[in-house]
């Protein structure tokens, strides 16, 4: 079975009035369906690619699986582990966390501005009891920091001191900091500029070559997908429409929206 | 403290003619309210040392009977008035800052948790904060104080009167800090950061505490100044109307319950002294409360 696995995953949110306003006008509920019925799996290793313009349910799937949101139907399975398996004790839960990390979109609201950077890297081996002491946390946080491209002396800062680039490379510090095996990525790079992005993506595959990691990443941008992903599925208004390897993708687009959503990115040149 | 001194705010600090007078001018009110003991050339709860002789010397003039001055006059019991005031600020700052820092910590809990929790607490808390803030805070601190007098023993009562205010003042003025921080709140928990914490399994309080709270703290501090002016305001208008310090233990505004009672028999200095300090000390809080507002609102800049 593959590592991770969503399976006949839906999300549907609650748009109606409250109660009373909806029984006085005789309005019905309304409901929005973000995620229909949606398969995917991902191989250890890998990186498996969501696309899709926004609204699509693309974010909506990325909390799903890692926990922050509850699917309203279908499930989310991690290494054969249901993810909203309600009997599991908080044990149980701290260890299935642990596997599965995020880096968020805003490399300005994703780090809180009143922590040092320190802090915020150690803050995940202290809730998840990775390493005692602060000297040896200290000596991780170092390392953390060296794996992301950055010094050791970084790490007495507050955010508001980094570029961008720079945060988004502490994001995903944090994000290893509790030695994940899956790490989501949800528009990692999209706040970035062009020449920061690729600084980004190419740090990420080297960890992924380091560490064994398996990502899922949420984007709206081919040209990241085209370099990045094994896999792509294509995502229109909650409904997984295609999913193929990347170059087949690229090359024969099998459904009417995923050669929209190609004719209406910038053509990119391939050098390989 | 080298990046103090660099800041923006230290700048527009010291740009503001405002800013430095009542800052200076609260900062001499609350050493001399704690140096009292030093400054005071007597002891104005000390009864034993008064003169009744000495009643009603006005300022700086020789008393008939007694050949004393006082920089200020005294009252009907002889008391020094300059000792009187500075005694009675000590009361009023005292208060004014405990019941601030009761109604901050009870405003900002609960505004963390209707903002974070949401949901029926929000709207209950929220409501509550509605109902309080249609009566007027005074009426609602003469209301808790009331009803605490009547629950305490008739023994107790004297020696609990300054707790007793301090909780009606505090309990009266919670709304604007949980209305504030509520706001704050509501905004901070979309915000990444807060989705990373919840992944890494910490639960409500450690999010509300440890992540949430020092990034809604800075308007909190505004309010505080704010409602420091109002609540030493609050404390003199209970006092004065015999509901708040005891005279035993005078307040600026039981001075100046004392002094009303002789005002139009010509004793002018025993009501005018501890009113003008009274103003002094609200006012200038309350101006660099203001500037405090303007300077760290970013709208406004």
């Amino acid at each position: 079975m593959s590592f991770v696995v969503a399976k006949d995953l839906c999300r549907t949110f609650d748009l109606s009035e409250p109660w009373i306003v909806r029984k006085l006008t005789m309005q019905p509920k309304r409901l929005l369906k973000a995620v229909d019925h949606v398969n995917f799996e991902i191989e250890r290793g890998t990186t498996y690619a969501l696309v899709g313009e926004s609204g699509s349910g693309k974010s909506t799937i990325a909390n799903m699986v890692v926990g922050l949101m509850q699917p309203s139907a279908g499930s989310i399975t991690i290494d054969g582990q249901n993810l909203g398996n309600a009997s599991m004790n908080r044990q149980e839960q701290q260890r299935l966390r642990r596997r599965i990390q995020m880096v968020f979109q805003s490399p300005y609201a994703s780090l809180n501005p009143r922590w040092k950077v320190g802090d915020i890297l150690s803050e995940p081996m202290r809730a998840f009891n990775l390493i005692d002491g602060a000297t040896a946390q200290r000596r991780r946080v170092a390392e953390l920091l060296e794996q992301v491209g950055m010094s050791e002396t970084d790490a007495g800062k507050f955010p508001h001191e980094f570029s961008g680039g720079q945060r988004q490379r502490i994001s995903i510090a944090r994000a290893l900091a509790s030695q994940p095996e899956v790490i989501i990525c949800d528009e990692p790079t999209s706040a970035l500029d062009v020449s920061v992005q690729a600084q980004v993506l190419n740090l990420l595959k080297s960890l992924q070559q380091d560490f064994g990691l398996t990502y899922l990443f949420i984007t709206h941008d081919l040209a990241v997908v085209s370099t990045m992903a094994n896999k792509i599925g294509v995502l229109n208004q909650g409904v997984l429409v295609e999913e193929q390897a990347t170059v087949d993708l690229f090359s024969k687009p099998q459904q009417d929206y995923t050669k929209m959503l190609l004719s209406a990115a910038p053509k990119i040149e391939f050098s390989s | 403290m080298h990046r103090f001194f660099d800041s923006d705010f230290f700048y527009a600090f010291r740009r503001s003619p405002i800013a430095i007078v009542s800052l200076i001018v609260v900062v001499f009110m609350v050493l001399s309210a704690l140096l009292a003991n030093f400054i005071a050339p007597t002891n104005p709860f000390d009864a034993a040392s008064l003169n009744l002789m000495n009643g009603f010397t006005a300022p700086m003039e020789p008393n008939a009977f007694t050949g004393e001055t006082f920089l200020l006059g005294t009252d009907d019991q002889g008391r020094d008035l300059f000792s009187a005031i500075l005694f009675g600020l000590r009361v009023s700052l005292f208060v004014g800052l405990m019941a601030v820092g009761l109604a901050m910590v009870l405003g900002v809990l609960l505004g963390l948790i209707a903002g974070y929790v949401g949901g029926w607490l929000d709207t209950l808390i929220m409501r509550l904060a509605d109902i309080q803030m249609t009566f007027p805070s005074i009426l609602i601190a003469m209301l808790i104080f009331g009803v605490a007098r009547g629950l305490l023993p008739a023994e107790l009562r004297e020696e609990m009167a300054i707790t007793v205010l301090i909780l009606s003042i505090g309990l009266s003025e919670w709304v604007n800090f949980a209305r504030t921080v509520r706001g704050s709140t509501m905004v901070e928990k979309e915000k990444e950061y807060v989705a990373a914490a919840r992944l890494i399994g910490l639960n409500r309080w450690q999010i509300m505490l440890r992540h949430i709270l020092p990034n809604v703290l800075g308007p909190v501090l505004v309010i505080a100044t704010i409602t420091l002016a109002l609540a030493i305001i609050a404390e003199a208008t209970l006092s004065f109307l015999g509901v708040g310090a005891p005279r035993t233990e005078p307040s600026l505004g039981t001075l100046i319950r004392i002094g009303q009672d002789f005002l139009f028999s010509g004793e002018w200095w025993i009501l005018l002294f501890p009113a003008l300090t009274l103003l002094a000390l609200a006012l200038s809080v309350n101006l660099f409360g203001d500037w405090l507002r303007d300077t760290l609102n970013p709208r406004l800049r």
